[in-house]
Order: C-alpha cells, then structure tokens, then sequence
C-alpha cells in the first residue's frame, strides 16, 4: 500500500507541476499564472445566456454619477451593441 | 469598436457597459498596465469606479455612449460579462448575437458581420504609408486587445 501511495503522490505532483507549467505558459510568468487562478477564474463564467432569450435588465449609472438608467431603455427601436469591459 | 460605431451608428445604437476592472493594482495587474499608465485599484464604492470610467473617456475621447455597472456588479452578472463582452440587443429585446468570453474569444469582427449582414459592409481605404503620430481610434475599455474593431 505504501508504494501505491507513493506513486498516487507522485503522480498528483507531476500532474498539478504540468498544469501550473501549462498555466504560466498561457498567462506569460508565474505570477500571472498566480493572478489568473486567484483573481480572474473565480469571476470568469460562460453564462446560461443564449440568442433569443430575452436579454437581462440592469440599471447602470451614467458617467456623471448621479443619474441612472435602466439597459431596456435603450432597446426598442434598433439593435443595440453593447460593449461590456474596464479601462485596465 | 469604435470603427465599428462610426461606420453603422446610423443604423444601430451602440452602448458600453463599464463593469470591475480586470487588471487593477491591487489583484491582478500585468506589466502592460504598467507600461501604458492605466494603473488603478479595484473600486471600492461606486464613485471611484465613475471616476476610472471618467479617466478613460478622457484619455481616449471615447465616442460611444456609455454606462457604468453599479458597485454590486449586476449587468456583469447578469450578462456573465468580465472581463469582456459583446452582445446585440434586436428591436424586441432579445439577444441576437452573444460573443464569447474575453479575452481570448472577444472579437469585434463577429459584430461587424452580424451589421454587415443586415446593413451591408463597410468599406474603407487602405492605411497609407505615412506614419501618425496619434492614435488612429481609441480602444473599448478592454485589457490590451488584438481584435480589429
């Protein structure tokens, strides 16, 4: 049993070296390797969203801080874009 | 995108929905915020995060209409947007087109079909050769992106 254990371990190790090695190649260094499992995984999702649903309603707040508008304000009349992401 | 906007904006409204940063100071920030001086900390409360939003429109002359993701980050919720997104919206309300998630699956081209299709292409002469000194277009509030747009 304790070489099986053993070789399990060894295995787990080689495997989880493999993925971080896959990871840093992906992000360019360990420490974006680091940030992309820490920061970015956790709020990456694929959605449940598809063409044809009805597309969700949120409010959003306009650049000078104070007013609000809702997104189905802007839908009706022709398609809309929307462009969803952050200055960094 | 903003090429995108200029070319169909007759045609189609266009609105960006500024959601939490993706490479703040204070999580993840890559050297490429760095080397182009977009270095903050992920906002705290709504105001700061207004603030960012103001700082890029700035910078970049941004042109589309935009609207900022209240601090409980609903719309990105909602549209599983981080770090980024593309959607249509059709005249009822559904969604027409859902573009794939950032960054390595964004792509502004697959907007630019879905209007081309419907509205017809755009055309546009090649780049000259003489060198600029400015940037052409500002880009969508993205990490360093390669898409066109």
């Amino acid at each position: 049993m304790t070489h099986f254990w053993k070789w399990t371990i060894a295995v787990f190790v080689v495997l989880l070296l493999a993925a971080f090695l896959v990871l840093c190649k992906m992000a360019g260094s360990p420490k974006d390797a680091y940030g992309m499992v820490r920061y970015a995984f956790p709020h990456m999702h694929r959605g449940t969203l598809k063409v044809g649903d009805d597309a969700p309603d949120a409010r959003l707040v306009a650049l000078d801080g104070s007013d609000r508008f809702h997104i189905r304000e802007r839908t009706g009349g022709r398609p809309l874009v929307m462009i969803f992401g952050s200055y960094t | 995108m903003v090429q995108i906007y200029n070319d169909y904006k007759d045609h189609a409204d266009f609105l960006t929905v500024y959601v939490r940063e993706a490479h703040p100071t204070d999580e993840w920030q890559m050297k490429s915020n760095v080397k182009d001086d977009v270095c903050y900390a992920q906002p705290k409360n709504l105001g700061q995060r207004v603030a960012i939003a103001n700082d890029f429109i700035k910078r970049f002359h941004y042109p589309i209409a935009f609207g900022i993701d209240d601090i409980n980050n609903a719309a990105e919720a909602a549209y599983s947007a981080w770090p980024e997104r593309l959607y249509i919206i059709d005249e009822s309300g559904r969604i027409a087109y859902r573009g794939g998630m950032g960054p390595f699956h964004y792509d502004p081209d697959e907007v630019r079909a879905w209007l081309a299709a419907r509205y017809g292409a755009v055309k546009h002469d090649p780049p000259t050769s003489q060198p600029t000194t400015s940037p052409s277009t500002p880009p969508a509030p993205t990490p360093p992106a390669t898409g066109s747009g």
